[in-house]
């Protein structure tokens, strides 16, 4: 029998590189009620609540999944998405959000329509750089094969991060192991 | 080969509607976050996980279809879901193991 002939990478701009296993953390302050999430490239998540100045910190929930760069294969370029906490399809958001009704309309012409969610830095939230939106459109659709299917991947524009919980992306919560 | 006489050959459940493409290779996963990383468009993605954002994941990828294995259902707004994506979603009872042997017996290698 003949061997399946698989999807050739072909010419590609942009690589997936530098793959790091690890965990979205998921925490709550006691006090405030303030949430943030962050990446832990370890093997295991951190669960220990811990003090910060006035602040105590305290894990909610650890979903595994990977961070990764994005080489550019024309100039070697290495550009990080280490604030890259997952894509949020538009079909997981609540049907009168605003996401899902422009997702509802873009699929209408084979567009498939994602949020880049990031995590939060030192001087809080801030939606992804459109350079590097940009990036991640070119990276996820070259590897498509579909014949008119396109992704468009939007940065976080709408404060979705306050609004949805984790589980609604593309990340895996309640999985203990990457075996 | 094509999904339709993929899908024949090993009695799968269609839980969608089919959406015949061909099948030019098999990811076996359970991890979202993994599929994203590692499976390629065309694959045949064989997992236990029938939630929303497996289908995210395959139509970001551009899986062909998705096998549910271990007889596990899906919900209908998933179902829903897949079929707008025009993904391709089929059950078994078979397990991971059980549907990757069935696949190389098919001549997917």
């Amino acid at each position: 029998m003949k061997p399946l002939k698989r999807t050739a990478k072909r010419d590609r701009r942009y690589e997936m590189v530098n793959v790091r296993p690890g965990y979205l953390m998921i925490e709550l302050e006691n006090h405030t009620l303030a949430r943030r999430c962050y990446f832990v490239a370890e093997r295991t998540p951190p669960l220990e609540e811990y003090r910060e100045g006035n602040q105590f910190w305290k894990p909610q929930q650890a979903a595994q999944t990977f961070q990764f760069d994005v080489r550019d294969t024309q100039t070697g370029a290495v550009v990080p998405f280490g604030e890259l906490a997952g894509l949020l399809y538009y079909a997981c958001c609540a049907k009168d959000s605003t996401v899902y009704q422009m997702g509802d309309l873009a699929h209408d012409q084979r567009v498939s329509l994602y949020v880049a969610i990031t995590t939060e830095g030192e001087e809080g939230h801030a939606p992804m750089p459109l350079e590097k939106v940009r990036v991640l459109n070119t990276l996820f659709n070259e590897r498509l094969t579909s014949p008119g299917k396109k992704v468009l991947i939007l940065p976080d524009l709408f404060g979705l991060h306050r609004k949805i919980t984790y589980e609604q992306i593309a990340v895996d919560f309640g999985l203990t192991s990457m075996e | 080969m094509k999904i339709k006489e993929l899908a024949e050959r090993l009695e799968l459940k269609a839980a969608t509607k089919v959406f015949d493409r061909d099948v030019t290779g098999v990811y076996i996963s359970d991890m979202v976050s993994d599929v994203i990383a590692n499976a390629r468009a065309g694959d045949l993605l064989v997992t236990v996980q029938a939630h929303a954002n497996v289908i995210a994941a395959a139509n970001l990828v551009d899986t062909c279809a998705i096998v549910i294995t271990q007889g596990k259902a899906l919900a209908d707004d998933v179902v829903k879901m897949a079929e707008k994506a025009e993904i391709t979603v089929f059950t078994t009872a078979l397990n991971r193991w059980q549907m990757a042997t069935k696949l190389y017996e098919a001549g997917i290698r």
